[in-house]
């Protein structure tokens, strides 16, 4: 089960990743539509642009289901904060997609749609890390020997 | 024993707490789900705006056709079926390579090797016959008759008035052009794909008195996001005498708004949506918006002094018409900033009926809802709270003075198209109409405006009531007027695979 939650969390990470980068590819891809004298309206086909196609799939498929498997996983996962951290992922993944509505709206929430991707790349590879490298203090003692030892080197 | 024990109430709750994300989430994937074959008078909720019901349209969502044997079939409301037509049209639908009139190559549709396909011109009162062949449309095809007020088995809708033409068969349409004025044809079947590749044309019903007027139609589509003018990506000229006067009939086949301007000339707006406007005063350095699916007739007189006009079509790029003589002159594009406001343009005039004597209310609330469309995840269209198909059905009696207030709080615009009727606008964001009765069959509806508009039912059918940017039609964003009464026997998919949007 740690093995399935880490796989997921990397998996949502490596997938914050391949958003950046299909938005950026979207987004050239219309500059050299607009450079070559096409007509972008309300009536471009967004189905044409492979970035913004990956960035669909990618946000409304890939992660948010990959985020749904992570929360689901961390119930059955025995390690403290596990859930917490699962929650978290999932809870920003929501806020990314509502910025998204938002976005949609208010041009410039868009910010807040980017700035809120990094935190959940962060919070995805916490989630990831942290699973394998529980916290020390969870065991009160140990964490003074521990200390100790770091403080003599 | 305790750790066993820990580790069961661990397994318990996480199971627990599994279902309670899952089962909530697989609970509306599968209400999402649309069915292959179903008919459109089952599909989402009856509304009756506060007039009386018909017990046949209160089906629950999709629960499987109902149709009563005393309802008259949308088959029975077809034009003259026996008179010799006065305008007799065929149409031979292909799929294959257009070639546009300045060269450039594109995937597409034809009629009769065409795009736009040929122009059809009836005068006022004349009976039209078209036979639509379709050659090699794998999909199948239809022809909507958009802005005509058409009886409803003329109406073109594959899956609501008729089935998908498909390969080798043929389908005739009959009807009289009654209305003047400036309208268009397109398919109705996978018409997403269909009217973007160029399946489409020109209707223009003259007056029954003859015009004196230059009468010049430019049918405005983007093919492949390169904009043409009558199938040109260039500028256009049309050969005009100094001081003539001169009917431009823009028509938007597009799926975005449209700016007209007129350079060179005051202008006024004779008629939107084929309906004349009363009163047009001279406008200057402003345009038209045309909404998806719109027309505007903009007049003017070509100058005394032999240069020619600019009608500029679009915002961006080289599309415009030159209107002079030969070889004159004309002005650059002067983008205008301001553009004409419908709603205090020309003068007031009796409407023919009163829209206050209202006997049906409806609100058609367009906004954005994440969630799932036929098991697919997005931010969908949602009207009045509704996601598609489970959208209303707005139901009237024939004769009903009818009120809608459409709404959009979506982030986008939406170019509402009823079919079979013209609705005057009364008022948009609490402001009355001041000016010309403003008849539209497609009314860009911007978001944050909220429209109210009226219109008699008196035009049988079942008949759809959507967004003209086709594609999200094609993501729900459709509803239909049903009158009670009356019901299709065709269906969404079925054996001709019909797809409206």
């Amino acid at each position: 089960m740690k093995s399935t939650y880490r796989a997921l969390a990397y998996l949502i990470a490596a997938g914050v990743a391949l958003q950046a980068a299909s938005v950026a590819l979207g987004f050239f891809t219309i500059i050299h539509e607009v450079e070559d004298g096409r007509v972008i309206s309300a009536g471009y086909d967004y189905d044409s642009n492979l970035g913004i196609i990956l960035h669909r799939i990618g946000g409304l498929g890939i992660i948010p289901l990959s985020a749904i498997a992570l929360l689901v996983v961390s119930f059955f996962v025995n390690v403290p904060g596990a859930v917490r951290r699962a929650a978290a992922v999932f809870g920003l993944v929501i806020l990314q997609i509502a910025l998204v509505f938002a976005a949609f709206m208010s041009a410039s929430v868009g910010a807040l749609h980017g700035l809120n991707a990094l935190a959940l790349l962060l919070a995805a590879i916490w989630a990831g890390w942290r699973i394998s490298h529980p916290t020390p203090v969870d065991h009160g003692e140990v964490v003074a020997v521990e200390d100790q030892t770091a403080t003599s080197r | 024993m305790i750790n066993a024990r820990r580790r069961s109430d661990r397994a318990v709750l996480g199971i627990v707490a599994s279902l309670a994300v899952l089962v909530p989430l697989g609970w509306l994937w599968v209400g999402s789900l649309v069915p292959e074959t179903y008919s459109v008078m089952d599909m989402g909720y009856p509304d009756y705006g506060g007039g009386t019901g018909d017990p046949g349209h209160t089906a629950h969502a999709l629960a499987g056709p109902v149709v009563r044997p005393s309802d008259v079939r949308v088959t029975e409301l077809a034009g003259p079926q026996s008179s010799q037509p006065d305008v007799a049209v065929t149409l031979v639908a292909r799929q294959e390579s257009v070639t546009l009139a300045t060269g450039e190559t594109v995937e597409g549709y034809t009629l009769n090797h065409e795009s736009p396909g040929p122009l059809i011109r009836a005068q006022q009162g004349e009976l039209v016959e078209v036979t639509l062949v379709n050659d090699s449309i794998v999909d199948g095809v239809a022809l909507h008759w958009h802005g005509v007020d058409l009886p409803n088995a003329e109406d073109g809708v594959a899956g609501v008035t008729q089935d998908a033409v498909v390969p080798g068969e043929r389908h005739i349409y009959r009807f009289v052009a009654e209305n003047p004025g400036s309208y268009w044809y397109h398919s109705h079947q996978v018409s997403h794909e269909q009217v973007r590749g160029g399946l489409f044309g020109v209707l223009v019903i003259n007056p029954a008195e003859p015009q004196r007027d230059l009468d010049v139609v430019a049918a405005v589509h983007t093919y492949d996001e390169l904009r043409t003018v009558n199938g040109a990506t260039a500028e256009s000229r049309m050969t005009a005498a100094p001081g003539e006067a001169v009917r431009v009939r823009a028509v938007n086949t597009d799926n975005a708004p449209l700016d007209v301007a007129v350079v060179g000339v005051p202008y006024r707006v004779l008629a939107v949506d084929g309906r004349d406007l009363v009163g047009p005063n001279p406008v200057t350095g402003a345009s038209v918006q045309i909404p998806a699916g719109g027309r505007a007739d903009l007049g003017f007189d070509t100058p005394t002094d032999g240069s020619a006009v600019r009608v500029q079509l679009g915002t961006e790029g080289d599309t415009a018409l030159l209107v002079g003589p030969a070889g004159a002159q004309a002005p650059s594009a002067d983008p205008a900033e301001d553009n004409v406001d419908l709603l205090s343009y020309g003068s007031p005039a009796p409407l023919g009926f009163d829209p206050d004597d209202t006997d049906r209310r409806f609100d058609y609330s367009i906004g954005r809802r994440p969630g799932f469309l036929d098991g697919i995840p997005g931010l969908h269209w949602s009207i009045n709270g509704h996601v598609f198909p489970d959208v209303p059905m707005f139901v009237v009696t024939e004769g009903d003075v009818v009120r809608m207030t459409i709404e959009n709080h979506s982030g986008e615009i939406h170019p509402m198209h009823l079919h079979g009727h013209h609705a005057v606008v009364l008022s948009r964001n609490g402001t009355p109409a001041s000016g010309s009765p403003w008849w539209v069959d497609s009314l860009d509806v911007a978001s944050g405006d909220t429209y109210e508009i009226a219109f008699v039912a008196d035009n049988p059918g079942i008949w759809m009531d959507h967004c003209h940017n086709l594609p999200h039609a094609t993501e729900g964003l459709v509803a239909h007027l049903a009158y009670t009464g009356i019901s299709t026997p065709f269906l969404i998919g079925g054996a001709a695979h019909n797809e409206p949007e």
